[in-house]
């Protein structure tokens, strides 16, 4: 591992800040693994188990054949033998081949069991797109996770709370997936947004799983996202803020649970809600997000909420057609200006 | 390996026991189901699956194991939590969906967890076999004593779970007995129309770990190859597979007219019934003779009516407790 | 005393050329010797930078500068 820094700023990216969690967890409790693709002397194709391989052998740093069904199920028994698994999904695309050992398995057992099998268990898995991989590798699904009852899901948008969601999921008796977006990860190859890399402190925390950020303050405008959808919302509501508009910015940082009241008191203050999603548009978090607001009395919107999400389409190899369709600051400032054409009388 | 007289009657016990308690399931799950079958009705609400016929596989495989070894069973598994020693009043009150049941009714009898025993099933064909490898990952890792045993039906093999966890349990060299329960359908495909492979265990030589193969539902056929396999496992020395020719005396569920049947098939398996056979063969080495086996009969049958009255006098928990346990 | 930082000859094989994608620390900041102060990429593999002496680092190539081997990256005051 990386020699404990004397910096006196020290940053990391999200990869680094993953591997850093994971390392103190493996020192503190013995149960601790990892087990996935890639994830042993090669370091995690997405950089994320880099150096754990060299301080903890081979035991506890298990690359695995290409068998997601095995070993995601045998991470399920490990877990409710005892163990504590960290288990990569490499792309969350390829739920296809392993799917029921997670949501039949890894997300029930414990309501089956009555409550007494517990699965502490953390499938980490990278998502989304922009780098031309085209639909089988590039996709985040954030709602399809989300809707199955059972696990917890988070998705960071930059390197502390990466290590601190990190940190509180391997402490969490139930089954957490972590869904890191591949641009935010510090891997240049992969389009490295800046913004996710960030000063992480080097010693152990947590970030409470379950709980939103209020990342920019504001009163015109809600932008709620998350993971690189907050670095577009707060590309975003720098522009506004040229054309004097005051934007907020909220990082969910956990879909479930869904933190809805910092939502929709963020909402209750601005009137207005933009969701940005690189989610598919329909039946999904974006969609959520807006239900959550709508149903609460609270909140009085002075116009119909928007959202900037993937249009339902399987995501398209070349880069003129992808980047087109993708989530970026420009689409959330003109759904905005569109937003306040409508006025639903803010005196009423 | 041959058993000891003990073993032999603890085997036997167990099949008694088994049998005995999906007989009475059989009678009280039609309570409310005729003359119109309405699957949600009755004192048993739900699928129902039973292992009538099939008690050797989960005897003659538990007689070598211990509380702390982990079973992960099928959809089908009633047998096998009798023979895990799966605490019999909360599993019956868990098939009747009661407070007192496993999970408090959440479950069902396709989903009875017993972390005492170590004892859990699924629902899904050939989900089991994942985690009883990372069961047995687990205790390699920590050290820790124990095997983990998963069975499995014929048509489980023909699943890409049960290929995966071979080649995993045996590249990891882990303390794992994949256990199939050879019945010949796949509700009402016959095993022939699903694979071209006619023995499964043929296919351990695919993985390179030991295949062993138990003709004709012999329990001390079961005993033996599962003595073995159990003891490789327990001395480090990796996964086995084995294949037993069972009998579905039932249909795949309550329910099932079973017109799929070859004319006679039915009969022809119920001749060679396991239980009275294995009792022949008891009386015939003087294990057991008339009056034992009669009082050990007797023995099973009170267990389960206790079983099942603590079940029917349950209560139900109250129905917003379906919100509960969903996390731990 | 003003020590250079170079992209080491030995990093990576070969003489294609890098690039920096992130630095780890803040221009401006105190650094150790043998702290990970950048991250390099060739190709899709990554390499890091250390600091080869403690003192107060100055960078030279920002983020996404394409560097060859042997080239100043940032310097450092000691």
């Amino acid at each position: 591992m990386t020699t404990t820094s004397k910096s006196t700023s020290r940053k990391l990216t999200i990869a680094r800040a993953m591997a850093e969690a994971m390392a103190q967890e493996m020192r503190l409790d013995p149960r601790v693994f990892v087990m996935g693709e890639d994830v042993g002397p090669l370091g995690g194709v997405f950089g994320n188990t880099r150096g754990l391989f060299e301080e903890f052998g081979a035991e506890r740093v298990r690359d695995t054949p290409i068998s997601e069904t095995a070993f995601i199920g045998a991470a399920v028994g490990a877990a409710s033998d005892g163990m504590r698994p960290i288990v990569e999904l490499m792309f969350v695309d390829f739920f296809g081949v392993c799917m029921d050992a997670i949501y039949n398995l890894m997300a029930k057992n414990t309501y089956f069991s009555g409550g007494k099998v517990k699965v502490p268990l953390v499938l980490m898995t990278s998502t989304g797109g922009g780098y031309s991989d085209a639909g089988q590798h590039s996709q985040c699904l954030y709602g399809t996770f989300a809707h199955l009852p059972g696990m917890k899901v988070v998705a960071p948008s930059n390197a502390y709370d990466a290590k601190g969601l990190m940190t509180a999921a391997i402490r969490d008796d139930n089954p957490v997936v972590f869904m890191y977006h591949k641009s935010l990860q510090g891997m240049g190859w992969l389009g490295t947004e800046k913004g996710a890399t960030v000063p992480v402190p080097e010693e152990s925390y947590t970030v409470e799983i379950g709980k939103a950020a209020v990342v920019r303050e504001g009163h015109d405008v809600t932008l709620a996202s998350l993971a690189a959808g907050v670095h577009h919302c707060l590309r975003a509501a720098k522009i506004l803020e040229e054309g004097g508009f005051s934007a907020e910015v909220v990082d969910l940082r956990s879909l479930v649970p869904l933190d809805r009241e910092t939502l929709r008191e963020s909402v209750a203050k601005t009137g207005r809600l933009i969701v940005v999603d690189e989610d598919y548009h329909s039946y999904g978090v974006s969609g959520e997000i807006i239900a959550s607001v709508a149903e609460y009395s609270g909140c009085r919107l002075k116009a119909a909420p928007q959202r900037v999400a993937y249009p339902d389409i399987p995501i398209p190899f070349a880069p003129t057609m992808e980047q087109w369709a993708l989530p970026n600051a420009d689409k959330v400032v003109a759904a905005f200006h569109e937003m306040m054409k409508e006025n639903r009388g803010e005196n009423s | 390996m041959q058993p000891t007289t003990e073993q032999r009657l603890w085997m036997y016990r167990h099949m008694v026991l088994s049998r005995y308690l999906e007989e009475r399931i059989e009678e009280l799950y039609m309570e409310g189901k005729t003359p119109v079958f309405n699957m949600a009705k009755g004192p048993i609400p739900g699928e129902m699956h039973l292992s009538n016929g099939q008690e050797p596989c989960a005897v003659g495989v538990c007689a070598h194991l211990t509380p702390d070894d982990i079973v992960t069973a099928t959809h089908r598994p009633h047998h096998i939590a009798v023979a895990k020693g799966v605490d019999l009043d909360a599993m019956v009150a868990e098939i009747f969906g009661k407070a007192t049941g496993l999970s408090g009714g959440r479950g069902g009898h396709m989903h009875l967890f017993d972390a005492a025993v170590n004892f859990s099933c699924s629902g899904i064909i050939g989900e089991g076999l994942g985690p009883a490898v990372g069961a047995a990952l687990s205790r390699k890792m920590q050290g820790k004593p124990g095997v983990a045993v998963a069975f499995l039906g014929d048509g489980a093999a023909n699943q890409g779970a049960f290929h995966e966890s071979l080649n995993l349990a045996a590249v990891w060299r882990l303390p794992v007995v994949f256990v199939i329960e050879d019945n010949g359908w796949g509700i009402s495909v016959p095993k022939q129309a699903s694979t071209a492979v006619p023995r499964n265990d043929r296919r351990a030589s695919g993985y390179d770990i030991p295949g062993m193969h138990v003709a004709d539902n012999d329990v001390e056929g079961v005993f033996a190859m599962a003595g073995e396999a159990i003891a490789r496992a327990r001395e480090g020395q990796g996964p086995s597979l084995i294949e037993i020719e069972t009998s579905r005396l039932a249909g795949h569920f309550m329910g099932d007219g079973e017109e799929y049947r070859p004319k006679g098939e039915k009969e022809r398996l119920e001749q060679r019934d396991p239980i009275p056979r294995y009792r022949q063969q008891l009386l015939d080495i003087g294990a057991l003779d008339e009056t034992s086996d009669a009082e050990l009969v007797e023995r099973a049958q009170t267990r389960i009516e206790a079983a099942i009255r603590f079940a029917q006098q349950s209560e139900f928990l109250p129905p917003e407790a379906a919100l509960e346990e969903v996390f731990a | 005393m003003t020590s250079d930082i170079r992209v080491p000859e030995d990093l990576w094989e070969g003489d294609t050329e890098g690039v920096i994608t992130a630095w780890l620390v803040d221009d401006g900041a105190t650094v150790a010797q043998g702290d990970l102060i950048a991250e390099m990429m060739v190709e899709k593999a990554q390499y890091e930078i250390e600091a080869p002496v403690s003192g107060r680092l100055v960078i030279a190539k920002e983020e996404d500068e394409v560097v060859a081997k042997g080239a100043v990256i940032a310097t450092v005051e000691t």
